[in-house]
């Protein structure tokens, strides 16, 4: 899972132009760490949704990956 | 005046700077492109205080932008060298407000047609729905819009004419946001439904009076977010547009037209028409016997006592980005500049940050996603953040994109 968010992760950030990530902690804020504004997370909403059927941003904002992941896994 | 007119990180601005700074310019623009937010403000009230007309460009613009919309990159830049009138005091600047006669203020709408739109506005056009009372006087206003779009400058005026101070919340991310919504007191926030979105559920603002948005139907369960978010404040859907400013606002999703514009708006066909009278001016406005069709669809829920409203969609093709409006062919055009790309079909698809992310469905060899994003010379909020490669894009019978 964790891979896999780290993949959809990477593939936003390069097309922006940045480099890819080759880790991601649970503890990384989606934004002061992993660089996303919100066009990024609106983007992020569409792959997790479509990877794996989730609305990640379904109940109010999620801000570190732990609680992307915690998304994922209810 | 030593009150706060701005405050931007560590960058304050009293209301005393701010007559100095007027006092020190010695030239007029008649464009104002500008990415910072106060000169944006001091710009616009030096015009005011000197009576000549502006047009206000988006900083972001980019030369490409600016030469779609009608203008040369050299008349843009154009400065006249002239002697300001000397302000002493917040009297001043307010009494000159009152004796314009050469005024206006122009700005940018993405058209229908793909033809950007010139809308100018008279100051009593652009202010109409500005309150200014003692009860307005310890407002503190939170910042949260493009300082050169319609909402941001109804935020300036509502706080310019009453002395209060603005604190600049716009494109800071949510912890900073949170800091200084505390720190400032700000009681007063106008901001699209992605701002508030962007804001975690479990924290509170019992301090804030009054909360603005607009531009989108506002569901029960985010305006229950808002109600958790904002206890204690007023909740204000706003009906707004470059072309007419400010009109109404609602408390919920039922809208009535106020008594003063009770002969100057009404609604045919589920639209909503608005009278000449109540728009700024634009050649690139069509009007039906002095009436604009607004392309806002509404449902009628009440007629009597009053004629109560509520929104279901826009009768054209602009798509509401995170508060934006995107005119998709306006997108298309751009992805098709690039040879490499034979078909290009731009949509909205409904999203829970931003209400519609935009996508593109494109026909093309030998380019990846990457370099079609980069090669846009578009604002970013009009970048397509999904695009999918295809073989082939349907055409309507009439020969136009579906979308």
């Amino acid at each position: 899972m964790l891979e896999k968010l780290r993949v959809i992760i990477s593939n936003i950030r390069e097309k922006k132009g940045d480099a890819p990530l080759e880790k991601i902690r649970e503890e990384d804020d989606l934004r002061n760490d992993i660089g996303f504004d919100s066009f990024d997370l609106a983007e992020l909403t569409v792959h997790c949704e479509a990877e794996f059927n989730v609305d990640i941003f379904e109940d109010g904002i999620v801000t570190s990956i732990g609680e992307v992941l915690d998304k994922l896994h209810e | 005046m030593n009150n706060l007119f701005w405050i931007d990180h560590d960058e304050k601005k009293t209301y005393h700077d701010l007559i100095n700074d007027l006092n020190g310019i010695n030239f007029r623009w008649r464009y104002i492109r500008e990415s910072v937010a106060y000169k944006v403000f001091l710009f616009i009230i030096h015009s005011l205080v000197n009576d000549y007309p502006i047009v206000l460009l988006d900083g972001d613009f980019s030369d490409d932008e600016i030469i779609n919309n009608g203008f040369s990159l050299e008349e843009i830049i154009n400065k006249e060298n002239i002697h300001s009138k000397t302000i002493n005091s917040f009297d001043d600047i307010k009494k000159c407000f009152n004796n314009l006669n050469n005024w206006s203020i122009t700005l940018l709408t993405s058209g229908t047609t793909g033809i950007p739109k010139k809308i100018t506005h008279s100051y009593q056009s652009i202010t109409k729905a500005v309150k200014v009372s003692d009860t307005h006087r310890e407002d503190t206003w939170g910042f949260a819009y493009n300082p050169t779009h319609m909402a941001g400058i109804q935020v300036l005026f509502q706080a310019l004419l009453n002395a209060n101070p603005m604190v600049n919340l716009f494109r800071k991310d949510p912890k900073t946001i949170i800091r200084i919504i505390n720190k400032y007191g700000i009681s007063h926030i106008s901001a699209t439904p992605t701002f508030y979105r962007l804001l975690p559920a479990n924290i509170d603002f019992p301090q804030v009076k009054q909360i603005s948005s607009g531009g989108e139907k506002l569901s029960e369960n985010f305006k229950n977010r808002l109600k958790k978010l904002f206890p204690n404040a007023r909740i204000r859907n706003i009906y707004a547009s470059t072309e007419a400013g400010s009109l109404f606002a609602s408390e919920g999703e039922g809208f009535y037209i106020p008594t003063k514009f009770k002969d100057k708006i009404r609604i045919e066909d589920n639209e909503i028409l608005i009278h000449q009278s109540l728009l700024g001016n634009s050649d690139h406005l069509t009007l039906n016997d002095n009436w604009y069709h607004s392309g806002d669809i509404v449902q009628i829920t009440e007629t009597e006592p009053r004629l109560v409203f509520r929104f279901i969609n826009r009768k054209n093709e602009m798509i509401n980005v995170g508060g934006y409006k995107v005119n998709p062919e306006e997108i298309e055009e751009e992805l098709l500049k690039n040879h490499k790309i034979s078909a290009a079909r731009v949509y909205g698809k409904p999203n829970p940050i931003l209400g519609n992310i935009l996508c593109a469905d494109i026909v093309a060899q030998g380019i990846s996603e990457r370099d079609i994003r980069s090669g846009l010379k578009l604002q970013n909020f009009k970048i397509p953040r999904i695009i999918n490669f295809k073989d082939k894009i349907d055409l309507t019978r009439t020969g136009k994109t579906k979308r």
